[in-house]
């Protein structure tokens, strides 16, 4: 298994934290609203592409900016972080969060995107389904809403109360606040959707108490041609809990 | 010849009808269902409270204070300025303190004329203090908790610009853009109402004091925190070229006055000791919702939360905070004491403590004016003449 490289860049001002591994056509990894599950999974990824995971700019290693309060200054942040990378085209792969900031980078950069991976993707505005205001959620309640199996959450999380990772998971969630806590939907997201013309994959666990697996439908008919997968007794972290749905980005981002 | 002692009463207008099944809930903030509130019920306690503030002018005690609060039983004070309204007309000599309406929650313009009516309508007797709101309201309030300071900074400028400036005056700033900022009436007070920022000892509401030369109102600090608190604004504010006078440091306390030491705990206990396990009671969530502390100050302060929202040990609470309970004499040498060791003139007495029945609040009132401040005012020995000067 090839590791991850840690690199540090500054990004307008902003210190971005980025791990590498491996050659081959990139991939590049969009973490969601949380640095807490790791990215370990896409490492056998690595194999054949050179694999690029970058923390959010407020989250994990990377540094703050207050000044970023909208989703769109993540886009910014990215192309400059991307140009930097001298990534010129690339498979990207989002997770919650980082699903929405990746579809929302590939409607306004499309040609910069081969591919698009979806996993559980925030960001649609779907009354039907809603998905839970994770900011009004108790901090000790958020690991049992994120997969089905507990068991898969139990290595992250501390064993005895642990004040630096509460304050971790406080900052991380301090950059979401800033970014949603008054807007947590924006219709303009959705208003662009329908430019994503790149080959598209969005995963689901039918299990997911985030993001009900029902919004799954609603990002097919702003993306016709998405590849839709559904994992059975999966939660929101279908990519930890289900070898399957690994396989099956896997096969689609050869 | 020193300043003379100030005497506030600070009042909470809690709502103490808790249902009986209170105790399943682990917050009465915020999520604490409303169908609880019986306005009848609720009817009564405003008009009960209402006398209590009357009767404290009544009795020569120096100024009313109210707060705001939301979404809570903990106080039934959503608008301050409306109490506030409701006691000018009722009342004389005292100071009526809105201690006061998080400028987040308004808008800035809209703040300063609230403010500005009622500075006019009672003859220059307001007095203001601009709290950033607890965590708990920004639950409770559409506004975003992690540009909460900065959004809080940008007001403060707004309202006394609007106090100091002869308008129409123009402001564009991050959050708000005025094109006329000219707001009437103006404040009966020149420049504008005495000014407090009132909060828990952020380094932050700190140093927005100590530049603006406000007093600082700190709420739920403990002894210790308090004298460093006090300490640390004057040398802020020095570094401003801005001296504070005794006065601006108001001590807020906890105080009960009866008959015997021994009649003053046991009328007293049992509501102070409610107060801290039911109407302060609120979940760590409610406390610091994200992005309203920095990083620093939330480890800080999850290591004090227990201590100060529902768990109670009244030795702890007794030593870690500013409570005086007992005859008069024992109550005006505490006081004494404390307006040396914290260099204050002024007393922010809270004196109706949860459901405190009206004759108990009544009898603390009429014991603590009669009593109390005539010992305190006749005593001017060289250290409390130092204190207050």
């Amino acid at each position: 298994m090839i590791r991850f490289e840690r690199e540090t860049f500054v990004i307008n001002g902003v210190k971005t934290v980025v791990f590498t591994a491996g050659h081959g056509e990139p991939v590049v990894f969009f973490h969601g609203a949380s640095t807490l599950e790791g990215f370990e999974f896409c490492q056998s990824w690595s194999e054949r592409h050179r694999v690029i995971v970058p923390h959010h700019p407020g989250f994990g290693e990377s540094g703050d900016d207050p000044n970023l309060t909208e989703m769109h200054d993540y886009v910014m942040h990215y192309l400059e972080l991307f140009d930097t990378l001298r990534l010129d085209r690339f498979t990207l792969v989002g997770l919650s969060l980082g699903g929405y900031l990746a579809a929302k980078f590939a409607s306004e950069h499309g040609h910069r995107v081969k591919k698009l991976a979806l996993i559980a993707p925030s960001g649609m505005i779907d009354p039907q389904h809603p998905m839970i205001d994770m900011l009004a959620v108790p901090g000790e309640q958020v690991p049992g809403l994120l997969v089905s199996n507990f068991e898969v959450m139990k290595k992250f999380l501390p064993e005895k109360p642990d004040l630096d990772f509460m304050a971790e998971r406080y900052r991380e969630a301090t950059t979401v606040a800033r970014l949603l806590w008054e807007h947590p939907g924006d219709p303009k997201f959705m208003r662009y959707l329908h430019r994503i013309r790149v080959p598209t994959m969005i995963i689901w666990g039918d299990e997911d108490k985030v993001i009900p697996v029902g919004q799954a439908e609603t990002w097919r008919k702003f993306i016709p041609n998405a590849d839709i997968k559904i994992f059975k007794g999966a939660g929101h972290l279908v990519h930890l809990e289900k070898p399957e749905a690994v396989e099956a980005m896997s096969n689609f981002i050869i | 010849m020193g300043a003379a002692l100030r005497f506030n009463v600070m009042h909470f207008m809690p709502y103490v009808h808790l249902p009986e099944n209170h105790k399943e809930y682990k917050s009465t903030w915020v999520s604490f269902p409303n169908k609880y509130y019986d306005p009848h019920k609720g009817l009564d306690l405003y008009n009960q409270y209402l006398s209590q503030l009357v009767l404290a002018d009544k009795l020569g005690f120096d100024a009313i204070v109210v707060n705001e609060h939301h979404n809570t039983v903990y106080s039934m004070m959503a608008c301050p300025s409306l109490i506030a309204a409701a006691l000018i007309p009722q009342t004389t000599n005292a100071r009526i303190c809105v201690w006061g309406t998080p400028p987040n929650f308004t808008l800035p313009n809209r703040l300063a004329e609230e403010y500005a009516m009622l500075d006019v309508m009672s003859k220059g007797r307001l007095e203001v203090a601009f709290p950033l709101g607890t965590g708990m309201e920004y639950w409770s309030n559409p506004v975003n908790p992690a540009t909460a300071r900065e959004k809080f900074r940008e007001s403060l400028k707004i309202i006394l610009q609007a106090w100091t400036e002869d308008g129409p005056t123009t402001h564009y700033g991050q959050y708000y853009t005025y094109r006329f900022l000219n707001p009437w009436p103006r404040p009966f007070q020149r420049p504008h109402p005495p000014c407090y920022i009132v909060g828990t000892g952020s380094p932050e509401t700190i140093e927005i004091a100590a530049e603006y030369g406000f007093g600082y109102a700190s709420v739920f600090v403990t002894q210790q925190a308090a004298a460093e608190l006090n300490d640390n604004l004057r040398q802020r504010a020095a570094s401003y070229g801005n001296t504070l006078r005794p006065d601006q440091f108001p001590l807020q306390t906890w105080v009960y006055v009866a008959e015997t030491q021994e009649q003053a705990e046991r009328e007293f206990f049992g509501h102070f000791q409610h107060f801290f396990e039911d109407f302060a009671r609120t979940s760590p969530q409610f406390l610091a919702p994200p992005g309203y502390l920095s990083t620093d100050q939330l480890k800080i302060r999850a290591e004090m939360a227990d201590k100060m929202h529902g768990g109670f040990d009244f030795n702890a609470i007794s030593k870690s905070f500013f409570i005086a309970v007992g005859t008069p004499e024992k109550v005006a040498n505490q006081l004494g004491e404390w307006s040396v060791k914290m260099k204050t003139s002024h007393f922010n007495n809270v004196m109706h403590v949860a459901d405190m029945p009206h004759w108990k609040t009544v009898k603390n009132l009429t014991l603590f004016a009669e009593e109390v401040m005539p010992r305190l005012r006749s005593r001017s020995t060289p250290s409390y003449r130092m204190a207050a000067e």
